[in-house]
């Protein structure tokens, strides 16, 4: 302790075999230390003690004492065993920690596209062409010329006489290799990289969805449009704050703070390149095109815009174009000739992601009318046909991805992913071992079993009165937390103490109901806009990483979506990238992109007078109430006239 | 099997009712009908409650509270969720509309003024209109400026109506900050004596109403309620 700094460890399961261990000041919290030890543990709340996501086990070494925080969001049981919540807990000696749930990137369901989804024609068209060219270097003195107007005058189709500087630094020696022989390399008339030799079939984009959960991307050959590699992961802002807005709150009037934000992603998206062309086994240099999709939000970090005001009524976008920017300028430095394609934004809250999602989904050019949900902390639904678009975001917050869920998690390894009912209530887990949480999924089949099997009532209260109706091995698993408050339990303790149970509580179901309202209602909102019955609805596409992974008669179930015929509800898979592919591959389709934006009518709902009725209305889950108490008196007599005898 | 029952909230029978209206009048129907948000019938009952001259005090007191209370205490302790306590506040606000001018005719003062909003930038008004129609049950009067509400336009509110208290409502992290600015133009405007300022809303807490110097944060809706009626007794610097 002589430097005064103490020693925190991370790991200690067996899985984890290397354990990394940080040196730090006293009073630092461990989420911090974690931090400066490169492990990412969640903190869903933005550090502010609000929810359970960076909770730690502290396994060596003296716990400090709980905070209030601790004792409220942990309980006093765990706070006994030694859990913490790492944004709370400063450390004052040296101590061994374990991150809880054991994070493992490779765990995470993530969707990455599919390929096979491109059913219509795509004409590839990239808007990269490379010339092999020959190209003497200037050979007289009294000729006015330079090895950059020899190279220049030789390449046809030239928007733009020049070639950024980092490649005019290169040209002298190049042009004077191979006996003259270049490859000059043009991204819409305009040069971006010129190499000795001929490079013809080395033509590489990457497609970038950065999403304020996780960031996933692939790389493809764009002259056949085949995928080499892709990567993905949890979104390294995450430990600033889970949802969009919190993270806005992060980098609010702050600078600094923004900077952080935008060092984060420029280094995971560097990362990812790297990563990808080493797998696909290229030379990054030759990736030519960048196309980045992303929330309003996810995008201004990413150029390193101010969110400030994107977090304020009227929540209007700083810039809504789509830009065209060199990689060098953000800085890329992994694909230093790429140039940056941004498709365009069309709100505050409705970003590039969702024009993405539009473009994969070709509901501009359908016939009939088609509902596109996107479901994620920040929803989004699109609704229409080539005649008529609307779009409208339905702030579902961060509850369908495990937040604010006493037993949440994402879906990773350990995630209770399904359950089903046959004579008790079973539990499919993510990685077939023990439970240790919930994911967004799971809690959403949970509910739709509860509901069916009268746990719970329309209203989302869990079952009080009459539990003798319901069969034994059902009513045992109705418990209290240690707040007092109705819990249902879906899985039990193992009994030796080592795991608790994981179960559904009364709060809970509160969260769910306020998200899935939430996207229920901005359904709902559209639909009354267009003046639409669900009739009229051809097809309702889900998409999203966690839209594939929904039961569709669970999301019918407890109202996430409208209760249509099986046959027009279908998954689309992360319809977000893969519209930034067809952007990456086809300069049409970036082009359509921009004209979509600009007919596309946003519905803004909190706007709207009648959102509070549609959004109160669209809370109820499908099914029947309970009475709330036993009458000792009869009923009252319904809208009769009660006389004085 | 774990017994339920225990936690439901007790109805809360006002004390005397039974004495405070005329022989064999029955109350029951009312408080059922408020509870499960039966707006026609209450306005129904409480129309005969009038014509058969019963003080309106009484009716509020005895007929339409005892089902309200119910209901806000379950929405309390998380029985009940929000669709269900608007209902109810639907069918109270009913039965509130043919009583209050009667109450103003009787001379009733209200217990205080109280000028409520959601601040700027923000547009979500449930929690706040939960808040206003609880209130006026409380026997406040409420002005609610609506949503994004400019913080001149809360010290305009405040001097036009000599507002006793003030509530700030928030919903998002990124405008909770609006809540600090706001208190702190009433401090430049000179009036942060003459008023009680309370927050609340879901990203508030009570360390963020010491941080911005607030005088209270109600947790929920009944908190704020018990907050200020607890506040409205405090001294303050009059506006006139």
């Amino acid at each position: 302790m002589a430097s005064g700094k103490i020693a925190v460890t991370f790991g200690g399961t067996a899985k984890q075999a290397a354990e990394r261990t940080v040196h730090v000041t006293r009073n630092r919290t461990i989420l911090e230390a974690g931090h400066q030890a490169g492990i990412t543990i969640e903190a869903t709340c933005g550090r502010r003690g609000r929810c359970r996501s960076c909770r730690i086990k502290i396994l060596k070494g003296d716990a400090p004492p709980p905070t209030v925080q601790d004792a409220v969001q942990l309980g006093h049981d765990e706070v006994l065993e030694g859990f913490r919540l790492a944004c709370q807990t400063r450390m004052l000696g040296d101590t061994t920690v374990l991150p809880m749930p054991p994070k493992e990137e490779e765990g995470h369901q993530i969707l990455n596209s599919d390929n096979s989804l491109y059913d219509h024609q795509l004409h590839l068209d990239c808007g990269v062409a490379k010339h092999v060219l020959h190209a003497d270097p200037p050979v007289e003195e009294h000729h006015q010329t330079s090895d950059v107007e020899e190279i220049l005058s030789v390449v046809p189709d030239l928007k733009e006489n020049t070639m950024p500087l980092h490649i005019m630094r290169k040209v002298p020696q190049l042009l004077r290799q191979q006996k003259g022989q270049i490859t000059v390399t043009t991204f819409n008339g305009c040069v971006t990289d010129v190499e000795a030799g001929d490079t013809k079939d080395q033509i590489y984009g990457m497609a970038f969805d950065i999403g304020t959960t996780s960031v996933v991307c692939t790389l493809l050959d764009l002259t056949t449009g085949e995928q080499l590699a892709n990567a993905g992961g949890m979104n390294s802002q995450a430990v600033y704050g889970g949802d969009l807005m919190s993270r806005i709150a992060y980098a609010q009037f702050d600078d600094k703070k923004l900077s952080t934000l935008r060092a984060k992603i420029l280094n995971q998206v560097n990362k990812y390149i790297r990563q990808c062309a080493e797998k696909a086994n290229i030379d990054a240099s030759h990736i030519y095109k960048i196309v980045v999709v992303g929330n309003t939000c996810m995008h201004h970090i990413f150029l390193g815009i101010d969110v400030s005001y994107v977090g304020l009524a009227p929540y209007a976008p700083v810039v809504r174009d789509s830009l065209v920017l060199p990689a060098v300028d953000l800085p890329l430095r992994a694909a230093p000739n790429a140039k940056v394609c941004t498709l365009p934004i069309i709100a505050g809250f409705v970003g590039a992601d969702t024009v993405g999602c539009i473009l994969a989904s070709r509901i501009h050019e359908s016939e009939e009318v088609r509902v596109l949900v996107d479901i994620g902390t920040n929803g989004e639904v699109v609704m229409g046909s080539r005649h008529r678009l609307t779009v409208c975001s339905a702030p579902a917050g961060p509850a369908l991805e495990g937040a604010q869920i006493r037993d949440g998690m994402r879906g990773a390894i350990g995630a209770i992913e399904k359950v089903s009912v046959n004579s008790d209530f079973e539990c499919a887990v993510i990685g077939d071992v023990p439970a240790i949480g919930i994911c967004g999924s799971g809690l959403i089949d949970a509910a739709a079993k509860m509901i069916d099997h009268k746990v719970m009532d329309c209203n989302g209260n869990l079952r009080k009165l009459e539990m003798e109706r319901l069969p034994d091995n059902i009513r045992k698993r109705f418990t209290r937390t240690e707040r007092g408050t109705a819990e249902f339990i879906l899985v039990w303790s193992d009994g030796a103490g080592k795991s608790r149970h994981i179960g559904v509580t009364q709060s809970d179901v509160r969260q769910l109901q306020l998200a899935k309202s939430a996207i229920f209602s901005g359904i709902r909102m559209l639909q009354a806009v267009m003046q639409l019955e669900d009739e009229d609805i051809f097809q309702l596409q889900l998409c999203g990483g966690f839209g594939n992974y929904v039961n569709i008669e669970s999301a019918k179930t407890i109202r996430l979506i409208p209760n249509l015929p099986h046959e027009k509800i279908s998954y689309v898979g992360n319809a977000a990238l893969l519209g930034a592919q067809m952007a990456l591959l086809s300069e049409n389709e970036r082009i359509l992109a921009d004209q979509i934006t600009h007919q596309i009518e946003h519905i803004a709902l909190a706007a709207r007078p009648d959102f509070q009725d549609i959004f109160v209305n669209s809370m109820n889950f499908s099914g029947s109430r309970f009475p709330l108490r036993t009458r000792k008196h009869s009923r009252r007599p319904r809208r009769r006239r009660l006389s004085r005898q | 099997m774990f017994d339920f029952d225990d936690q439901e909230p007790e109805l809360i029978i006002p004390e005397g009712w039974e004495l405070r209206a005329p022989e064999g009048w029955e109350w029951e129907s009312l408080w059922i009908a408020v509870e499960e948000g039966d707006y026609v019938y209450t306005d129904q009952r409480v129309r005969e409650s009038i014509e058969a001259n019963i003080d309106p005090r009484v009716i509020l007191d005895d007929g339409l509270f005892p089902g309200f209370n119910l209901q806000a205490d379950r929405f309390s302790a998380t029985i009940i969720f929000i669709p269900e306590m608007l209902i109810t506040a639907r069918a109270m606000k009913a039965g509130l509309a043919l009583i209050r001018p009667l109450l103003a005719a009787n001379a009733e003062k209200p217990v205080g003024t109280f000028v409520i909003g959601t601040v700027l930038g923000d547009m979500h008004d449930i929690g706040q209109s939960i808040v206003t129609i609880m209130l006026e049950n409380a026997g406040f009067n409420v002005i609610n400026l609506g949503t994004d509400v400019h913080p001149r336009k809360f010290i305009e509110a405040a001097e036009r109506e000599n507002a006793d208290l003030i509530g700030f409502s928030a919903l998002l992290s990124t405008t909770v900050y609006y809540q600090k600015v706001t208190i702190e133009e009433f401090q430049k405007a000179g009036y942060r004596d003459k008023v009680k300022i309370l927050v609340g809303g879901a990203p508030t807490t009570q360390e963020w109403a010491d941080e911005c110097q607030a005088d209270g944060w109600g947790k929920d809706a009944v908190d704020a309620v018990r907050l200020a009626l607890q506040l409205v007794e405090e001294g303050r610097e009059s506006w006139v």
